[in-house]
């Protein structure tokens, strides 16, 4: 979470100071691509610790309605599920961050691989704070204390 | 396996996963891998996309708009807009109700966010409706259709999200959303006026309390004009006016108006850096999804069905287009709707000859709509949550509230020139209009 707020200040002052520069006729022009870098990096760091505290946007939490075996089956196909789509973004996002290593952002020559290495950084933590969910939740159930309240929407 | 059956997969997964419980950016791109396996692109290409998805310098202005609207709501600036919605409004019948939508415009004006425009009222006014006696399902309700204002009125991050993908002038959109935002507020005022509940009726506010009160909410009142101002006078990209913004909340309001708030500000940059990542993961997933979608040819057969029906007639297209954003916004979010149904919307713009900047303020309009109807109405999940009454409750509150949106699609669509005005006033070459060769005024397309 504190790597999602440096990298939205990051990009606040990068994007200040390109303002600023090119205001004063002295334009940093680094400065778009360490923007660029800031926001991309905190999307896919953001995703990652929204997996953490399941504060992705769902369609229905329909397991909120449910307790027992049924919940903890549901529960673990979903945690499945996305930690199929960590796993591809690991692995899949390591190899455009390979081939990215020889292509280069102009004008400072900085290769794509250090923007794109967010896609894999962020698969592994998805991956990780997924098995964490699902042993955590086998071990002591996936029910907590968020699940009273109405925000289930439709049960 | 046929196009179109990959396609049914693809939306079957996306949908099944969806309803299950997964998050909605997982759910796509899911969806996106088991298309995977039925062509001949690559997962690694597809994981790529995603990265391209939010390669893009205008979704920059996405953070800054929900920084905006963070910053406002947490350092608690907002209580004076609120007085000054009261001085105004108040005394009317129904005041409370007044205010929440009169404070709701002022709102969508500073901040892009629904979500944030639910949590102030939220914790604000709908206590002091509660207080005296309006029905809590009513309340949750009018905040609910109050918010989606901050989705049509400018900054709106709805707006920015479809300029960068249909390649739109977002300054045309956020001037084009002014008609149908303000549409909707006149019409809840209306509406609280005549169908809702009474409230206590208070007396009016005298002209030095108005003035008090104004005076109070100027500096936040100048948000607005900094970002509108910037962008018109092209001094600013929508980017670099959300951050002008920010920096003048951090160095000018909080400083000035809530200087206590000042040591937590790193909390609400944590929190905003997290907030912001939610839109842009399911831009990221979205677009992979309706990269996959346009491979498979998906908008040749929708402008294909669509074109049967409606022929080239650009006012059938755009009412069947209508129809088919309504049902796709009551089940899943806007913004992967928007990046989804592009290259579709695109598509059919071009048979109908229809300005993709009216289009794009029409989709707007009914996607915002989506906001608040069963069973992904965000905006009415949050807000009954917040007021603490079932979801259920809410919903059947906010059903006569429906007409006022359908009235304002309905205007939207066939009164074309009365929403493009602002934009055809304020920034032509958005509209399609070029310079004149003789160098004075601008051509503009007809219809």
């Amino acid at each position: 979470m504190i790597l999602s707020g440096i990298s939205i200040a990051g990009f606040t002052l990068s994007v200040f100071c390109d303002v600023v520069t090119r205001e004063i006729g002295r334009p940093w022009l680094w400065l778009q691509l360490a923007t660029t870098g800031f926001f991309a990096w905190g999307v896919f760091i953001g995703m990652a610790v929204a997996t953490r505290r399941l504060d992705h946007l769902n369609l229905v939490e329909i397991t909120k309605g449910m307790s027992g075996p049924k919940r903890s089956f549901m529960e673990i196909v979903n945690r499945l599920v996305i930690l199929a789509v960590g796993i591809s973004m690991l692995v899949f996002g390591f190899q455009n961050a390979l081939n990215d290593m020889g292509s280069y952002r102009m004008p400072s020559l900085i290769p794509l691989a250090t923007y794109t290495a967010s896609v894999p950084i962020s698969g592994a933590l998805i991956c990780l704070f997924c098995l964490e969910q699902i042993i955590n939740g086998w071990r002591h159930g996936f029910e907590g204390p968020e699940d009273q309240d109405d925000f289930a929407g439709i049960k | 396996m046929g196009n179109g059956a990959i396609i049914l997969l693809m939306t079957a997964c996306f949908l099944g996963f969806g309803y299950m419980g997964v998050p909605v950016a997982f759910a796509l791109m899911a969806g996106v891998l088991a298309a995977c396996m039925f062509t001949p692109i690559s997962m690694q290409s597809m994981i790529g996309q995603m990265f391209h998805g939010i390669d893009s310098e205008i979704l920059l202005a996405v953070p800054f708009f929900l920084l905006v609207g963070e910053l406002m709501t947490s350092a608690d600036v907002t209580n004076r807009m609120i007085r000054l919605a009261q001085t105004m409004v108040g005394h009317l019948r129904g005041g409370l109700a007044q205010v929440v939508t009169l404070f709701s415009m002022f709102f969508a004006g500073i901040s892009g966010s629904s979500t944030a425009d639910v949590a102030v009222l939220s914790r604000t006014v709908a206590v002091e409706m509660t207080k005296e006696g309006y029905d809590r399902a009513f309340t949750a309700a009018l905040i609910a259709c109050a918010s989606t204002m901050a989705n049509l009125i400018p900054p709106s991050i709805m707006a920015v999200v479809y300029g960068a993908t249909g390649n739109v002038s977002i300054g045309g959109l956020f001037l084009a959303g002014i008609v149908p935002g303000v549409l909707i507020g006149i019409g809840l005022m209306i509406y609280s006026h005549f169908f809702g509940p009474v409230g206590i009726r208070k007396p009016r506010a005298s002209l030095c309390e108005f003035a008090d009160a104004a005076r109070a909410s100027f500096l936040p009142l100048m948000i607005p004009l900094i970002i509108m101002g910037g962008i018109l006078t092209g001094w600013f990209t929508p980017t670099e006016a959300g951050m002008i913004a920010s920096v003048y909340i951090l160095v000018v309001l909080i400083p000035l108006l809530n200087r206590k708030h000042v040591p937590n500000l790193p909390r609400d940059f944590v929190y905003t850096g997290l907030l912001y990542s939610l839109p842009l993961a399911l831009v990221a997933a979205a677009s992979a999804f309706g990269w996959m979608l346009a491979y498979l040819r998906g908008p040749d057969i929708v402008s294909g069905w669509i074109e049967l029906i409606a022929g080239h007639d650009g006012r059938i297209i755009m009412l069947l287009l209508v129809l088919l954003f309504i049902v796709i916004g009551d089940f899943m979010d806007a913004v992967p709707a928007i990046i989804i149904f592009m290259p579709i919307v695109i598509k059919l713009n071009e048979l109908g000859n229809i300005n993709s900047l009216h289009m794009g303020v029409v989709l707007i309009t009914t996607l915002v709509f989506g906001l608040i109807t069963p069973p992904y109405g965000l905006s009415l999940l949050v807000a009954s949550k917040f007021v603490g009454v079932r979801f259920s409750r809410a919903m059947f509150a906010s059903l006569p509230i429906y007409v006022v949106f359908f009235i304002t699609i309905a205007f939207t669509v066939l009164f074309p020139d009365i929403v493009l005005y602002l934009p055809k006033l304020f920034l032509p070459e958005s509209v399609g209009c070029f310079k004149s060769p003789t160098g004075a005024g601008y051509i503009c397309p007809s219809g």
